[in-house]
């Protein structure tokens, strides 16, 4: 079930696209424009609060003059702190819980289990050298019954 | 509606439940545990999802008050500065713990005489040693042996891979001539009876789907259903009920899955519900020989409760760090700070502990277990793209002293939806921790810098996480003072013969390392004990 107008959805991905903002030089979307109003829609139809929290931001940002810049969203921010951060929660939570925009930043596109990942083990020797200063201190604590 | 009476009677299906129902077994005692949760099958671990880390703000959260599944009870922390966190389930939070598996060292045992605060304990290090020796051989666990920080000991496998991050600080430690370590855990470096090695998930916090990590629902339930303990689940104990005429547990009351009520007697009660869940099912358990709640005439039933108060600092490197790739919470453990030194203003110490990074949506929500997410706009780009990569930190593990303040008692109004009255947290740090906390800081800062950190990301508060009680002890301690102390040497209630006690809450102090090992070798060591006294168990 769509919770806002069509213009409402317009001025709400213009609201993510503030929130995470894109990296061109490295092709990584604005939340707005990677579709995370559809996420918010579908955790607002499950969460009453966060329905209305966004709803309460959106009727305060039709009132704001001068689009939606940054400062247009810190004047969001500012009268309305409580429902801002639900909706800044939810929008991590809908970009980074999507696969393509993890892999941004280094991290696997699939599911961690089974594959997990390649992480190779010290060569014993690389352990013994690294180790080989502390060894050297000999032993490292108290004990009352010795 | 009432059950066949069992031998013994365990309640609770986590670390000590499982470790002392395993020690038990050559009895042949008739062995029956009531667990509030369930069995996780397969599907049910979110690693297998593609949005995995959604998981973790939701049905897998550590934090019951987040999670509020059935067999959840709630937890008021208003009064606290941390809240404590848990699951709830067979394996007990072996499920959603990091698997970290340091020993407590010889003098955590003895610092009353030592350092002059809290209470020296009515057993030591190597009366305990075999039991860890024990317990490591049951779990799987990995590590490198002779690290001077112990006596001499070796993990049964290898060390787990340290990774880019480890050998980085590391040689950080080195050139400021700290002691380090490999961290030990109880997570598989190699296949071992038929649980798949680490894969390197980096989500140990949301289950391990390969069965690598030692929860008890990999290591001791299949070899304990099998050998014929039944488990009970979805059945959670309201109180333990005692006969009038002997003093004597003859058993509990418990709501069923099928939302019933249900009697189950037992010659024997074994209670293994952590540090918040036994003092509570105690206090819940009052009666005309108990009004005070069960095995409660000293009044120190819910008292001394102590966490490891927990900050980090993180420094920002050259090199991608991979953070996101091994065990959460195990990479190397420095014990630098770990023993008393005068000249630092406090007693007692901390660890520092390399964990790894965490995923994307982790770290812009704040970090595991914290509620602050990272700025938004412009800021927000920069720190995704150019700090989250780069990212290598310690956490300052504080050693918290016992302090009678610091309590669980009942909530006079909120109730799991069994009704049963849930716990209250009342906590506050002490000025030792603080000041432990903030040397701890500063050490960590300058470790990171030798580390090579061209930067160190500031923190803006002086708060500790806020889901830090991971570690929940002290609040039913051990003693022979039974004016002073729950249980006794061995775990045995000073007010119920019958009545047994294994779990965190019976640590006298809380070291400053992760408790689930030496609370499973105190398990095993109670299960030898009542063996050894079977004769005399009840005089």
């Amino acid at each position: 079930m769509e919770n806002w107008t069509g213009r409402e959805r317009t001025q709400l991905d213009a609201i993510l696209d503030q929130l995470i903002p894109a990296n061109r030089d490295r092709n990584i979307p604005a939340a707005g424009e990677l579709g995370i109003a559809d996420f918010l829609t579908a955790e607002a139809n499950q969460n009453s609060d966060l329905c209305a929290a966004v709803s309460a931001l959106l009727a305060k940002a039709a009132k704001l003059e001068g689009g939606t810049s940054p400062d247009v969203v810190r004047q969001l921010e500012a009268a309305l702190p409580r429902e801002f951060k639900k909706l800044l929660i939810a929008t991590y939570k809908g970009y980074y819980s999507r696969p393509d925009m993890r892999a941004c930043f280094g991290v696997g596109e699939h599911p961690v289990h089974p594959e997990g990942y390649g992480v190779p083990p010290e060569p014993p020797e690389v352990i013994a050298e690294l180790t080989a200063p502390v060894r050297a201190r000999g032993p490292f604590y108290r004990d009352p019954a010795r | 509606m009432a059950n066949e009476p069992v031998d013994v009677l365990i309640i609770g299906a986590g670390a000590s439940g499982a470790a002392i129902a395993w020690s038990l077994l050559e009895t042949r005692m008739r062995i029956l545990c009531l667990e509030q949760g369930a069995h996780l099958s397969d599907q049910d671990f979110p690693s297998r999802r593609e949005d995995y880390e959604l998981a973790r703000y939701a049905e897998f959260s550590c934090d019951p008050n987040v999670r509020q599944l059935k067999q959840d009870y709630p937890i008021n922390s208003q009064d606290s500065c941390i809240t404590p966190v848990n699951w709830n389930g067979v394996g007990g939070s072996t499920i959603n713990f990091l698997g970290h598996w340091p020993r407590m060292k010889p003098s955590d045992f003895r610092t009353r005489t030592l350092d002059g605060v809290g209470e020296d304990w009515p057993v030591d290090y190597h009366t305990l040693a075999p039991f860890y020796d024990i317990n490591d051989q049951n779990t799987g666990v990995s590590g490198l042996g002779g690290n001077p920080g112990y006596p001499e000991y070796t993990p049964p496998l290898p060390p787990i891979p340290i990774g880019k991050l480890g050998q980085t600080l590391a040689k950080g430690f080195n050139e400021m001539g700290w002691h380090w370590w490999p961290s030990d855990v109880s997570i598989l470096s190699q296949d071992r009876d038929g649980r798949q090695k680490c894969v390197n998930a980096g989500t140990c916090d949301l289950g391990c789907a390969a069965g690598a990590k030692g929860g008890t629902n990999f290591t001791y339930w299949p070899m304990l259903e099998s050998a014929g303990v039944e488990l009970r689940t979805e059945c959670r104990v309201r109180e333990i009920q005692v006969d009038e005429n002997t003093g004597f547990a003859k058993g509990v009351l418990y709501h069923g899955p099928d939302g019933q009520l249900h009697e189950q007697k037992a010659e024997l009660v074994v209670v293994a519900c952590n540090g918040v869940g036994t003092p509570r099912l105690l206090l819940n358990s009052s009666s005309k020989l108990f009004p005070d709640g069960l095995a409660n005439r000293s009044g120190m039933v819910g008292k001394n409760l102590m966490f490891h108060p927990l900050t980090g600092v993180v420094g920002v490197f050259d090199e991608p760090m991979k953070g996101h790739e091994g065990p959460m919470a195990c990479s190397i453990l420095s014990q630098e700070f770990y023993e008393s030194d005068p000249s630092r203003g406090f007693v007692r110490g901390y660890g520092l502990h390399s964990g790894r990074s965490t995923t994307p949506m982790t770290y812009a929500l704040g970090g595991y277990g914290i509620d602050n997410p990272i700025p938004w706009g412009a800021e927000h780009r920069e720190i995704m793209d150019n700090v989250y990569p780069y990212l290598a930190g310690l956490t300052v593990v504080s050693e918290d002293l016992p302090e009678e303040h610091n309590r669980v008692t009942l909530d006079p109004e909120l109730t799991d939806s069994d009704g049963i009255p849930a716990p209250k947290i009342t906590y506050r740090l002490g000025e030792n921790t603080r000041k432990m906390l903030k040397h701890g800081e500063e050490r960590a800062t300058e470790l990171l810098l030798a580390a090579g950190a061209r930067r160190i990301l500031g923190k803006s508060d002086d708060k500790v996480w806020w889901r830090a009680g991971w570690h929940q002890m002290g609040t039913c301690r051990m003693g022979d003072n039974p004016e002073t102390s729950v249980v006794n040497g061995w775990g045995r209630s000073h007010d119920v013969k019958n009545l047994f006690i294994v779990d965190g809450s019976i640590f006298v102090t809380a070291g400053a390392v992760n408790p689930t090992s030496t609370i499973q070798a105190l398990a095993l060591y109670i299960g030898d004990s009542i063996k050894t006294n079977i004769e005399t168990l009840f005089d």
